[in-house]
């Protein structure tokens, strides 16, 4: 029986189901007539249950039997989780409103979506882990194939499902051979068993069950090999929904990568033998596929895809410079939060420059945005904001974030896998600035205004102002990535 | 007799089947299939070490995962039936509009 | 011995019995209209021979109704699966796994209400 301070301890993920459960009741009784309100609820659901993580900051807590960690760490991600709800809501309306019926539904998702990251991020069992990335998962590719009269939707979403299932499978494999191992499912457990054990079969068999789960692991946040569907998935899904599998799997699947690594891992004495170059590996083909490959992109979203997926790289790096010892703000993991962080924001922003131009014309390929500073001045302008952060340029986020990642990397010895992050940004300019050439310098066709609707604005503005903020007063946000980080110890 | 290694033994080689299944085939009924064959290797590797182990966690997974995975075929058979409809055909490699 | 098997002998001839004079009486008294939909076997409403030329072969397409159906029972029949541990511990459990269950329970109708609200339980 769960006392009243269990209860507040899981108050986020309470509001949001409260809420993913009114959203979905309307809907049955008064369906169309309240459509257009929907969204507004799940406004208020989101905001509330972002109030309740932050007033929750501080906490820590193992809540039934072991399997929900409530610690700072989780908090982190349960006040990004609501805040990338918010802004993709805002930006949804007025994208569904001319392309489909059933928008309630599509708030019902992305509240439960939301609910799913927050479980993610709070999951310390192996089963926790399974249940809230499957979660996550079927809610995003309902969300993918939301347009079901489009042949490119329904495409996306069958192919984000295949490599969904196939990489889930094998990551359960995984998990039952760690529970053969260890005889429990619970992360601490499994790390205590792998520490006793000198046994060396044993220590080979956890290598090969742990680089199963790093493949599901993978799946979520787009690592090569295991990013095929990411193009295909962000090409075809409702742009609103491309914005949010960008962001918001990516940041809980580091969640769960990060706490799974960090709780697991250090009981494996072969762990940085074969862990750190395994992960090294990783990072640097994450890295330059996804920039290579995003220079000869033509569609604006299929570029952003192949972006996002070298971003991970960067973040990535984070992880493999890890120092669990030291307080030194360069300990790898600060870097991978507030570079999450950063990334959030900038992504999420450019996005929603893709949105308002494509809200009021259709357009997603980049030879198409010829002229659009003299069609819409304020789009184009954020558009260089937002390439330049995820460049990694200052004066943005994405500058803070790279500098923190780059220099945990630099300050552990991995002066190669620094130098190819630096190159790797210096060779994404090349096509961030494609975009911004066609905007600036080609002559328009059309040259009529675009009307940007105005929650789309106020989006645009406040992502804007939040890449600015975080770059000239970061201190709040260090602050954060530090106690959260220290909790993780 | 049948020992937990046998039973573990056996759940690698379904999982391998499973896994070449998905790989080579191109129909997403089939390959749905397989993936349902991985998943039940799965479920055999958890009941084995449930038992071997003495302890009832593993069987609790199973419970999930067998949910779990009916709830990933509605989903996965909703998105094959509106893909159908529009296009006639559900072989993943015709049906692919989204390149490059 | 003989009367052992003289027993099953005659509850052989009663079960032949049983169904045969029903279906005897019906066959007296019923009138007599055959046309081609009556004599076919019936196989959910469907017949092969409705089929074009062309599609009467294995592969025949059958209607998306049939999955809806089937993906809405499959997902509720599978959930089951977690009534039976709760029923089995019940008197262990006590009142707070009852209100657990209801909880689950009115999720899950919350989801029968919409299949049913957006018409997908009635046959067309």
């Amino acid at each position: 029986m769960p006392d009243a301070q269990t209860l507040w301890l899981i108050s986020p993920e309470l509001v949001l189901a409260i809420f993913g459960l009114a959203i979905l009741l309307f809907a049955i009784i008064w369906r169309e007539r309240v459509y257009g309100a929907l969204a507004w609820v799940a406004l208020v659901g989101l905001a509330l249950a972002l109030a309740a993580a932050v007033n929750l900051w501080g906490a820590h807590a193992r809540l039934f039997a072991g399997m929900y960690a409530v610690d700072m760490f989780a908090l982190f991600f349960k006040i990004v989780a609501p805040i990338a709800g918010i802004l993709v809501v805002l930006i949804s309306m007025d994208y569904l409103r001319e392309r489909t019926r059933y928008r309630g539904e599509f708030f019902v998702l992305l509240t439960f979506a939301i609910l799913a990251m927050m479980m993610m991020a709070s999951s310390a069992n192996l089963l926790m882990i399974f249940l809230s990335i499957e979660f996550l998962s079927y809610m995003s590719y309902l969300l993918t194939g939301f347009l079901r009269e489009d042949r490119k939707s329904n495409e996306a979403a069958i192919k984000y499902l295949l490599y969904g299932a196939i990489t889930s499978a094998v990551m359960l494999y995984g998990l039952s051979l760690l529970y053969g191992i260890s005889g429990s499912l619970n992360l601490g457990d499994v790390a205590l068993t792998f520490s006793k054990s000198a046994d060396t079969s044993v220590q080979t068999l956890a290598l090969v069950a742990t680089a199963l789960v790093l493949a599901g692991l993978g799946f979520k946040i787009s690592l090569v090999p295991f990013h095929q569907w990411a193009p295909d998935a962000y090409e075809g899904a409702p742009t609103p929904v491309t914005a949010f599998l960008s962001v918001g799997p990516k940041a809980v699947g580091f969640a769960v990568l990060l706490r799974f690594t960090l709780t697991t891992l250090p009981g494996l004495p072969e762990f940085a033998n074969y862990w750190t170059p395994l992960l090294v590996i990783i990072s640097i083909a994450t890295m330059t596929l996804g920039n290579l490959v995003a220079l000869r992109q033509t569609n604006v979203k299929r570029l952003l895809a192949y972006s996002s997926i070298a971003q991970a790289g960067y973040m990535l790096i984070g992880l493999v410079a890890v120092n669990l010892g030291g307080s030194s703000p360069f300990s790898g993991l600060n870097g991978v939060l507030i570079y999450l962080f950063a990334y959030l924001f900038t992504n999420l922003g450019a996005f929603v420059c893709v949105i308002a131009i494509e809200n009021a014309t259709g357009i997603v390929e980049i030879p198409e945005y010829a002229g659009l500073v003299k069609r819409a001045p304020l789009v184009a302008a954020l558009f260089i904001v937002f390439f330049l952060s995820l460049a990694g340029i200052p004066p943005t986020a994405g500058f803070v974030g790279k500098f923190f990642v780059f220099g945990a990397a630099l300050r552990e010895g991995f002066l190669v896998l620094a130098a190819i992050g630096v190159l790797n940004s210096v060779i994404s300019v090349f096509y961030y600035f494609g975009v911004v050439r066609a905007a600036f310098f080609l002559e328009p066709k059309d040259t009529s205004p675009i009307r940007v609707a105005p929650l789309v604005t106020l989006s645009l503005v406040v992502t804007a102002a939040m890449v600015l903020l975080i770059a000239v007063y970061p201190e709040p946000l260090f602050n954060l990535a530090a106690w959260s980080m220290a909790m993780l110890k | 007799m049948l020992t937990v290694n046998h039973l573990i033994f056996l759940s690698a080689i379904l999982f391998s089947i499973g896994a070449v299944g998905v790989l080579v085939r191109r129909n997403p009924l089939i390959m749905f299939m397989s993936i349902e064959l991985m998943l039940n290797a799965v479920n055999l590797a958890f009941v084995a070490f449930a038992r071997y182990l003495q302890n009832l966690d593993g069987q609790v997974f199973v419970f999930l995962i067998l949910t779990v995975a009916a709830a990933e075929v509605a989903v996965g058979l909703a998105i094959i039936v509106a893909l159908f409809r529009q296009r006639e055909t559900i072989d993943v490699d015709e049906a692919s509009i989204l390149k490059g | 011995m003989l009367d052992r098997y003289g027993v099953i002998a005659l509850f052989a001839f009663v079960a032949i019995l049983f169904p045969a004079i029903p279906l005897a009486m019906a066959w007296v008294v019923r009138p007599k209209k055959p046309n081609r939909s009556k004599r076919t076997t019936y196989e959910c409403g469907l017949e092969f021979e409705d089929f074009p030329q062309a599609a009467q072969n294995v592969w025949v397409q059958f209607r998306v109704q049939y999955y809806i159906y089937a993906l809405i029972f499959v997902v509720f029949d599978v959930e089951v699966v977690f009534l039976y541990p709760w029923a089995v511990a019940y008197n262990a459990l006590g009142l707070f796994a009852l209100v657990e269950m209801v909880i689950f329970l009115g999720i899950l109708v919350a989801a029968l209400a919409y299949a049913w609200r957006n018409d997908l339980l009635k046959w067309v």
